[in-house]
């Protein structure tokens, strides 16, 4: 059982005509200054949203010399740590690509649609080139331990031999 | 237990392998491995090298008897007449053959090699070497024919028990030595002044005071014999002269030595009644001309007088039953073939009856009813003589022995005798017989007779009772095999030939296949709650109940878990086929090959080659429609060489798990008769497999035979014909070459195929092709090799593959070489020049996919930092000449000119001791790493890892990638590591091939080594990766897992209620 509020009971005519408090001015309700005021901070915030998009756009290549120390630091082996690692790096580009749009919703100018390809593309580019050099890192790791199979050896296995034509008695 | 072939790949690739510590632990000995300690067969053609009864004082009045032999096999061995095992053995070297041994109370002294260069003694109790003492250098030593021509041991008489025993050594004909028996010293020698002479010393007549040397001097167209005298003790000639005689031996063949006995006596062992008469009993020479037996005593001074002749009895051969010396007896075979017992007769006065005949065998002339008769001498406790014969009665099928005891029955002599049950389907017949015996009471003589057969087979019988049998033609294995066993019974898979089966025959057939479930059900659940499984070490043990019973109760072999008992065919030039069960050694059966048209006149069968023709898994074609399923067979291609020097060849077609006679010739238990295929020599046997197996067999003039020869096996060969190539080596001894050949079908000419030289293999003039070893052909598991920075190798996988060692002795400098030629075409692969070693080639080699090993000695040193030593090469080839470079060579024509497309890796490491014969491991699928297994001269079998054999060893320090494919750093000496030894601390001697085979498991291979013993173990050169370890705690992993299941049952309500109050309270 829940108890409401009813405000709508309290009477408020009886307040309505007393006088304002020493001191306050009406000037600074009055209407014509927030009108302008208000065309200068849209222009300021679209702008600060933009920034805040590029700033985001490039987030994943300033985390990138912070990932190569971490990268370094876990050695070459294949142990656990340098596989977690490597496999955040490969990971997060693709979970990143995939949530672009939602990524930078919020930073969309008000005009626009939110969820559209089109809004923010050089952003968007510039996010998906700076996720991409994290994934080229991530590979180059694997590269490095040897867990791109690259070479011929590493198809050795599917080769397959017929019989020779000649036979030979010994 | 058994993983899919690519599973297998990954977890060897997967697992990171430590240095194979494969080491054999000492609980395991006996268990994987057996060794029989073998001979060899019996030199019965001299009495100085036949097995003899040999009986000596161990103290206090206690004596001990032992068969002492020299054998074929160049060994001198001591047998326990008890139950057969060889008390001790001494293996001479191959270039030191024993020539002859003499006994006298607890040493035996040999003669061997050339000349009797070196004199050996040993104690007869335990055959500690006393003494061993160089004689003359190997190259100043004459050889005679036979080998014991030329050569005699004496022991001096009448040394003190204190002192040591005195030898009496002949050695080369012409030096006579008196050496101490224990310190070597000589005391004095004689060397004939005419060496150049014809006279030929060959016997010592020791007395106590003077020495007799007997030879024989070369006239114009006989021997005649000489004697020569000397002093004892101090060695100084009395007299020399010759003797006029003229000996006639029996046959042109018979050595001339043969034809005369040097007659002594001992003091009687009966020392009550005349010993002073015989301490003065001259000794005497026997010796037949123009069939008469001629005789004359000896006097130092040789002043002797006219040769006594025994005129009227035509003699054809004098027999030396061991007994003329110190006995004065021996056997004379009268013309008609009658054996008569001689002897010297103590008490006659006058040459007339200085010699006497004690007693003449009955029914010992020549008839059809039975076999000439064997003579053999032996002594008893006391050391009185007896004189035995030996003989085969056709009409009882069975052998007589009778035994003549000339003391006995008051001097009148005594013969008793009784009949063996010899068993001439399995032994041959009797070739030599020693005898020993006892006199328990008056009139009863005991005899123990050692048979020597034709066979090899060396026998014991005490009376008419076999005591143990020894096969030593198995020293002298020719060609043997590994023959999968089948199945033990095949549970429910029955394959219908016969078209689909209708939906309810298929039910119908289920419901009955049911039937067994339960019992499964039942099985299954005892082995998972007590876990017992088969582990390798128990799963060829015969359960208890079976050892005591024999083969014909048990039934046939039946393989094991693992594949570990396989039969293992073994044909000797005895003429003797043996099928032994690998898993113990015993022989499960055993077949006479037998001699065809040539029984009447005699003959020996060689084998050549022996072909599995049906393993397990084949499919009988020419058994159509079921009925006999058929067990392994195995075709044995021989080559029988009659007396009257014809040559067939012929083919036995075995049952290799019976023995039976596959085309049901001869019934089993009687002597096995071949197929005579081939009227003539062969060249060459191959086996074709394609869909069927058949053994491909060359005459002289190259036409082709088969067998079977069925028409699909001739559809067969017609199909396969236009491909099919053979290398066939032409030429006698001296000039042997190399001709790649074709089949061609020329039904104008001829039907068979016949085949046409293709290429020669063109060598210089000088130089000889002397082992061809084909590669050996086994599944290849990967195609290439990984490198670290992962390129790829390809292996240099021509299947046509050979290896040919030859040796150019004339050239200068004498040298050998090793080829690896393509079998096809005879295009060269690989070339290596050798030295040699002391002017012979013995190079060793194996070669399997792309990997070439081959040991040599090297003795050049021409600089500083070089030595002299036992080398192995490993040489590996790979394609093209640089990683990742391609031609495909397993498939590729032979004929394509991409085939020289290769790059040999190789390097050569010292091994500390000679390689006598090598071989790789062999598995499955080929997944598992390849050991090289290898006898060495110190008869030992060894294994030794293909790591420690790479050729891309690197020669400095070891970077990442060679840290990553596991290479180690090169070190030219390749450490002799105790634990790679195979064969524990059994001696295996003169091992000649080792044969490997696998087993089920992908893990292990079988190893069978033979040559003068018999050794097989098992090797698992990566781990016995597919297999739990034995010391698995399986009950640990059964309990761990109840407690868990338990564990989830009390926990699981206790989690639901504790989420549920969650929820409520949240």
């Amino acid at each position: 059982m829940s108890t409401t509020l009813e405000y709508a009971t309290i009477d408020t005519s009886r307040w309505r005509n007393l006088p304002p408090p020493p001191g306050f001015s009406a000037s600074s309700s009055t209407s014509r200054a927030p009108v302008r005021s208000s065309g200068a901070s849209q222009a300021s915030y679209a702008s600060l949203k933009e920034k805040r998009a590029w700033d985001f756009a490039i987030g994943p290549a300033k985390s990138l010399p912070m990932q190569a120390f971490m990268l370094y630091m876990s050695g070459g082996g294949v142990q656990i740590f340098s596989m977690g690692i490597v496999f955040m790096l490969l990971m997060t580009p693709f979970k990143n690509i995939a949530a672009i749009n939602a990524a930078f919703a919020p930073f969309a100018p008000t005009n626009a649609s939110a969820n559209s390809i089109m809004t923010l593309p050089l952003q968007k580019l510039v996010y998906l080139l700076c996720n991409l050099l994290t994934l080229a890192v991530g590979l180059w790791k694997c590269r490095s331990m040897g867990l791109l199979p690259t070479g011929t050896g590493d198809w050795l296995a599917f080769e397959s031999r017929g019989t020779p034509p000649e036979i030979s008695l010994l | 237990m058994r993983l899919p072939k690519i599973f297998l790949a990954l977890l060897l690739t997967a697992l990171p392998l430590p240095a194979p510590t494969a080491a054999l632990h000492e609980s395991e000995v006996g268990i994987v491995d057996w060794h029989k300690q073998l001979v060899g067969v019996p030199l019965i053609g001299s009495p100085n090298t036949a097995p003899l009864f040999h009986r000596f004082s161990v103290g206090q009045g206690v004596t001990k008897s032992v068969v002492v032999t020299a054998t074929g096999s160049n060994v001198l061995a001591a047998i326990d007449p008890v139950d057969g095992s060889v008390a001790w053995r001494h293996v001479f070297d191959a270039e030191d053959p024993i020539a002859l041994f003499k006994k006298h109370k607890d040493v035996i002294a040999t003669l061997s090699g050339p000349g009797g260069s070196t004199l050996r003694t040993f104690n007869v109790l335990t055959g500690h070497l006393l003494l061993e003492k160089r004689l003359h250098a190997l190259n100043t030593g004459s050889l005679f024919e036979p080998g014991d021509l030329g050569l005699g041991i004496a022991f001096v008489p009448g040394s003190t028990p204190n002192e040591s025993e005195q030898l009496l050594v002949l050695a080369n004909g012409h030096t006579l030595r008196r050496v101490d028996a224990r310190t070597g010293e000589v005391v004095w020698s004689w060397t004939s002044e005419d060496q150049s002479s014809l006279i030929i010393y060959t016997r010592i007549i020791p007395t106590s005071s003077t020495i007799y040397l007997i030879g024989l001097a070369k006239s114009v167209k006989s021997y005649t014999l000489h004697a020569t005298t000397f002093s004892t003790q101090s060695g100084t000639l009395i007299a020399s002269r010759n003797i006029p005689s003229s000996l006639s031996p029996a046959s042109a063949t018979t050595p001339p030595s043969s034809a005369f006995l040097a007659l002594s006596l001992f003091p009687s062992p009966n020392t009550n009644t005349t010993t002073s008469s015989s301490h003065e009993t001259p000794p005497r020479l026997l010796w037949l001309e123009q069939k008469t037996l001629h005789t004359l005593p000896l006097s130092p001074s040789l002043s002797h007088t006219k040769p006594g002749a025994y005129k009227g009895v035509a003699y054809k051969e004098l027999v030396d039953v061991g007994l003329a010396e110190g006995y004065g007896m021996f056997v004379a075979v009268l013309g008609d073939g009658s054996g008569k017992v001689i002897g010297v007769n103590g008490e006659g006065k006058g040459e007339e009856s200085a010699v006497k005949a004690f007693w003449e065998f009955s029914e010992s002339a020549d008839s059809p009813r039975y076999t000439p008769s064997i003579y053999a001498g032996g002594l008893d406790k006391d050391g009185y003589p007896y004189v035995s014969r030996i003989y085969w009665s056709h009409v009882l099928q069975k052998s007589s022995i009778h035994t003549y005891a000339p003391h006995l029955s008051k001097g009148e002599g005594l013969v008793t005798g009784f009949t063996l049950p010899f068993d001439t389907t399995m032994h041959g017949i009797i070739v030599h017989a020693a005898i020993d015996t006892a006199n328990p009471s008056p009139y009863r003589v005991l005899t123990r007779v050692v048979l020597t057969t034709s066979t090899g087979a060396v026998q014991l019988w005490q009376q008419d009772q076999a005591q143990w049998t020894r096969e030593e033609a198995l020293a002298e294995i020719a060609v043997a095999e590994f023959v999968e066993l089948p199945e033990g019974k095949s549970v429910g898979v029955e394959v219908d030939l016969g078209g689909e089966e209708s939906f309810v025959g298929r039910v119908a057939r289920q419901v009955l296949d049911a039937k067994d479930f339960p019992q499964y059900l039942v099985k299954f659940v005892k082995r998972f709650a007590t876990g017992s499984y088969a582990s390798t070490s128990t799963s060829t043990s015969i359960p208890p109940t079976n050892t005591n019973t024999t083969t014909a109760t048990t039934g046939p072999l039946t393989r094991d878990t693992f594949g570990f008992r396989q039969m293992l065919v073994a044909a000797t030039p005895q003429g003797k086929v043996y099928g032994l069960d690998s898993s113990s050694g015993r022989i499960v059966w055993s077949r006479v090959l037998g001699h065809g048209w040539a029984a009447e006149i005699g003959a020996t069968v060689l084998p050549i080659k022996l072909f599995v023709t049906r393993g397990v898994g084949d499919v009988d074609v020419d058994v159509r429609g079921g009925g006999d399923a058929g067990g392994p067979q195995v075709v044995l291609v021989t080559q029988r060489k009659a007396e009257n020097t014809l040559v067939d060849t012929v083919i036995f077609h075995i049952d290799a798990m019976t023995g039976d006679d596959v085309r049901k010739v001869s019934p089993s238990g009687d002597i096995f008769q071949g197929l005579d295929i081939i009227s003539g020599p062969i060249i060459e046997a191959f086996l074709l497999q394609k869909q069927t197996k058949t053994v491909i067999l060359l005459d002289e003039f190259m036409q082709v035979y088969l067998y079977p020869d069925t028409e699909a096996h001739k559809a067969d060969l017609e199909a396969a014909s236009p491909s099919l190539y053979f290398p066939v080596r032409t030429g006698g001894p001296g000039k042997r070459q190399l001709m790649g050949h074709q089949l061609l079908l020329n039904p104008e000419l001829s039907n068979r195929f016949v085949g046409h030289p293709t290429w020669t293999f063109s060598l210089p003039a000088n130089e000889e092709i002397l082992t061809l070893i084909p590669s050996r052909r086994g599944p290849v598991a990967s195609v290439g090799k990984v490198l670290g920075n992962r390129s790829t190798l390809y292996k240099y996988l021509n299947p046509h593959l050979m290896t040919l060692t030859t040796s150019s002795l004339t050239s200068h400098p004498p040298r050998c070489a090793i080829y690896v030629v393509d079998a096809a075409k005879g295009s060269i692969v690989y070339h290596a020049t050798l030295p040699t070693s002391a002017g012979v080639c013995d190079v060793k080699a194996t070669i399997t996919e792309n990997w070439l090993v081959y040991s040599y000695f090297d003795e050049d040193f021409t600089g500083v930092g070089q030595s002299k030593g036992h080398r192995i090469v490993s040489v590996e080839f790979y394609e093209g000449v640089k990683p990742d470079d391609k031609v495909k060579s397993s498939d590729m024509s032979s004929f394509s000119n991409r085939t020289t497309e290769v790059t040999a890796y190789e390097q050569s490491y010292v091994t500390p001791y000679g390689i006598t014969t090598l071989t790789t491991t062999s598995t499955k699928f080929g997944v598992t790493a390849k050991d090289i297994i290898f006898a060495t001269t110190n008869s030992k079998i060894q294994s030794l890892p293909r790591r420690f054999l790479d050729p891309r060893r690197p020669n400095r320090k070891l970077t990442n990638e060679d840290v990553e494919e596991q290479l180690i750093q090169y070190e030219p000496v390749l450490q002799d590591h105790p634990q790679r030894v195979l064969s524990h601390s059994y001696q295996v001697n003169n091992v000649r091939r080792i044969v490997t085979a696998p087993a089920l498991l992908e893990s292990t291979s079988l190893v069978f080594a033979y040559g003068l013993d018999l050794f097989l173990t098992r090797v698992s050169p990566s781990g016995t990766f597919d297999v739990l370890n034995e010391n698995f705690n399986k009950a640990q992993l059964v309990l761990t897992i109840v407690a868990l299941a338990v564990a989830i049952v009390v926990t699981k309500p206790m989690v639901q209620r504790k989420r549920l109050r969650e929820r409520w309270y949240q």
